[in-house]
């Protein structure tokens, strides 16, 4: 079975340098794609949510070549710390 | 050279002011949730005494009938509405991916404590104290911090405990004069403070990874579960099935409990939400100001008299309930920084 979606997110960066949100979805694309809840609000959602409890940080933030605002999200050591603890890791990437 | 650096800066400073509007605007979503929570929240609290006085209701024999048939189906039918949301946005199928995850599971001890123990307590407590009841349940931030000290290791700061004796302040002016004709009162404060505890230990149990799960997921296997474990093993245990068969047949409190439910889904969600926008302090210290609203429904619709001693009480804990959470302080800052 597929993790939440949320903490499939925060493994995804356990992994990865810093991600946008569009990243992310690019990844999950093939595990949660054909699901009605695979949208960007719900997902830039989860970013805000991590971000909260201080599990993610954002990196950066730029515009890409349409004027589109794109913010670059980074785990930190607490979301690390929270990935070891409580994701199995036969779900590690 | 100048033209290409111009048109970066210009490109910087339009990053800059989309991130800043995306910021504020999120702030400012966050705030109207926190204070929709509270509202919400003292609605919910309101309508379930509002249901409590219909028959067979009012007349149930035994002090826990009555509250633990009101606290199941409200539960139940709050879990129901948050199945319906969850549905409408794809979300069905997280609730049963959470439940296999270790901070899933951690939730849901929480939940068995927050819900059927923490809720079926406060029920009673409204029912035996009504109004006075309320603000003594919002001394739960003060439990919360507590049991992150004893057991998270979290040290209070100075002002942390300012805020905590606050709140035990107000909770002994408001059990300073019992009002007339409550002659359960005190028994309904200490089940009002059983439930502030209970809330305070399903606080501590959402701490081990619960941040990685979806508060709308949570919030509705919370509902669920609560409801659920209330109706079919705590209703029939306090020999209230006939009472439980009996509301839901009379019709009326069922509607009232069905907005009350909605009410409360509502008012989780919302909190929530505003939690992950501006931070837990914020969002817990708007979401207590249900103590106010609840008080004030109660002055306004249920003929609760209106003490000095309710009155001063309710203030004193609910600011001791915002100095636990954060300094008060920051609110004014931050929101002088936004604009």
């Amino acid at each position: 079975m597929s993790l939440p979606s949320r903490m499939a997110v925060l493994n995804y960066m356990n992994s990865h340098e810093a991600v946008d949100v569009k990243a992310v979805m690019t990844a999950l694309k093939p595990l949660y794609g054909n699901e009605k809840q695979f949208n960007e609000e719900l997902y830039m959602e989860h970013f805000m949510a991590l971000e909260a409890n201080g599990l993610v940080e954002l990196d950066s933030y730029e515009l890409d070549k349409d004027d589109n605002l794109i913010m670059n999200y980074r785990i930190n050591a607490d979301g690390r710390d929270a990935v070891a603890k409580y994701v199995d890791k036969k779900y590690s990437n | 050279m100048d033209i290409n650096k111009e048109s970066i800066n210009g490109r910087i400073n339009l990053a800059d002011s989309k991130k800043n509007a995306l910021t504020k605007k999120f702030h400012t979503t966050g705030l109207i949730n926190g204070a929709i929570s509270g509202l919400t929240y003292g609605i919910y609290s309101t309508l379930v005494m509002v249901a409590s006085g219909y028959d067979p209701l009012v007349s149930a024999a035994g002090f826990l009938a009555a509250p633990f048939v009101c606290s199941g189906l409200n539960d139940f039918i709050a879990g129901l509405w948050l199945l319906i949301y969850n549905a409408k946005k794809g979300r069905l199928k997280e609730l049963g991916r959470t439940l296999k995850t270790k901070p899933g599971k951690m939730l849901v001890i929480g939940f068995l404590l927050g819900g059927p123990i923490a809720n079926g307590a406060y029920l009673v407590g409204l029912a035996m104290a009504g109004a006075y009841a309320i603000p003594i349940s919002a001394t739960c931030s003060l439990f919360g911090a507590l049991f992150a000290w004893m057991f998270l290791k979290q040290k209070p700061t100075k002002r942390v405990v300012l805020g905590m004796v606050l709140c035990v302040f107000g909770a002994i002016i408001i059990n300073f004069v019992k009002p007339e004709g409550a002659p359960n009162f005190t028994l309904g404060i200490i089940c009002a403070l059983i439930a502030a505890v209970s809330w305070g230990l399903e606080g501590v149990f959402s701490s081990f990874g619960g941040a990685m799960i979806d508060t709308d997921v949570a919030v509705n296997l919370r509902e669920l579960i609560s409801g659920l474990v209330v109706l079919v093993l705590m209703v029939p245990a306090v020999g209230a099935l006939k009472l439980l068969g009996g509301t839901i047949s009379a019709g009326i409190p069922l509607v009232w409990l069905a907005v009350a439910g909605l009410s409360a889904a509502i008012s989780f969600v919302t909190w929530y939400k505003a939690n992950a926008t501006v931070g837990c302090a914020i969002g817990m210290s708007l979401n207590v100001t249900y103590a106010f609203w609840g008080v004030l429904f109660c002055v306004l619709f249920l003929g609760q008299t209106l003490t000095p001693t309710i009155v001063i009480g309710s203030i004193v804990i609910v600011l001791g309930a915002i100095i636990v959470t954060m300094n008060p302080l920051d609110l004014f800052k931050k929101g002088g920084v936004e604009q």
